[in-house]
């Protein structure tokens, strides 16, 4: 059981999600990272296909 | 009366998209959630305008060669025919790799080229669509039937490279495969023509 007292429970819910926006800033930086490592550093390295 | 319910579906659509730039809240969406679904959308674009810029500007973009071909009569085909596949050099010193996919491989089987150079691959399908992928290089197109997919690209290291079919083409597209060697420019020697012919996948 939570034993947090009412004045808390408010102050928390009040307060700004810090670890909310933690997680969303490190989940978006590690998605974005790992895609540009894709494309920059696997993707274009092997080269254009260059059809006719 | 006339009812238009996907009009209506649609114009409740635009509304609630304009109410929600317009910071109404028809519904109610979690202000967190909302700042959740600006991030993706901005990743998203950012993906997008990399991928157009490189398009646009530095023309990286997926084989789109458009050259139809009888896929019925590949065998009376001038290009296609069985002595013409595999590797041929050309009198200006290029080198062509044409290989005909059919269920349930390639031919030629095997073919080999030199590192560094720049190749032309010439494919034809004699059946259904048919795919190629060789692992870590850039080699990877649809074959079509009715079409030649036709791509230019260059190994840099030598190796032993699979070759296999990422289209599914029936019951026997895993056992579809081949391989590409791929060795030292100054150990490769120009194949005399016909040297490369049509082996099975199956043998």
């Amino acid at each position: 059981m939570s034993q947090l007292s009412e004045e808390e429970r408010e102050k928390i819910i009040k307060s700004p999600p810090v670890g909310t926006w933690a997680l969303m800033l490190i989940v978006s930086a590690g998605m974005v990272a790992a895609w540009l490592f894709l494309y920059y550093g696997v993707f274009l390295p092997r080269g254009a296909i260059d059809s006719l | 009366m006339h009812i238009d319910p996907l009009g209506k579906k649609w114009a409740n659509i635009t509304q609630f998209i304009a109410s929600q730039f317009k910071g109404g809240d028809p519904i109610h969406i979690d202000p967190l959630e909302k700042k959740w679904t600006y991030i993706i959308l901005a990743i998203t674009g950012l993906f997008v305008a990399i991928i157009m810029i490189d398009a646009l500007f530095h023309k990286i973009n997926p084989p789109s060669h458009v050259e139809t071909i009888d896929s019925a009569r590949l065998h009376l085909s001038e290009e296609f025919a069985e002595d013409n596949l595999g590797v041929q050099v050309d009198g200006k010193g290029n080198v062509m790799v044409r290989i005909v996919a059919g269920r349930y491989g390639f031919y030629p089987k095997q073919v080999t080229v030199p590192s560094g150079t720049p190749l032309t691959f010439r494919w034809a399908s004699m059946d259904v669509i048919h795919g190629i992928h060789l692992p870590m290089t850039n080699m990877n197109t649809m074959i079509l039937p009715g079409y030649v997919a036709e791509l230019k690209t260059d190994f840099p290291k030598p190796g032993n490279y699979p070759l296999l079919c990422n289209e599914y083409c029936g019951m026997g597209h895993d056992h579809m495969w081949a391989s590409i060697t791929v060795v030292a420019k100054e150990h490769w020697a120009a194949p005399v023509k016909t040297t490369s012919k049509g082996g099975s996948s199956h043998e």
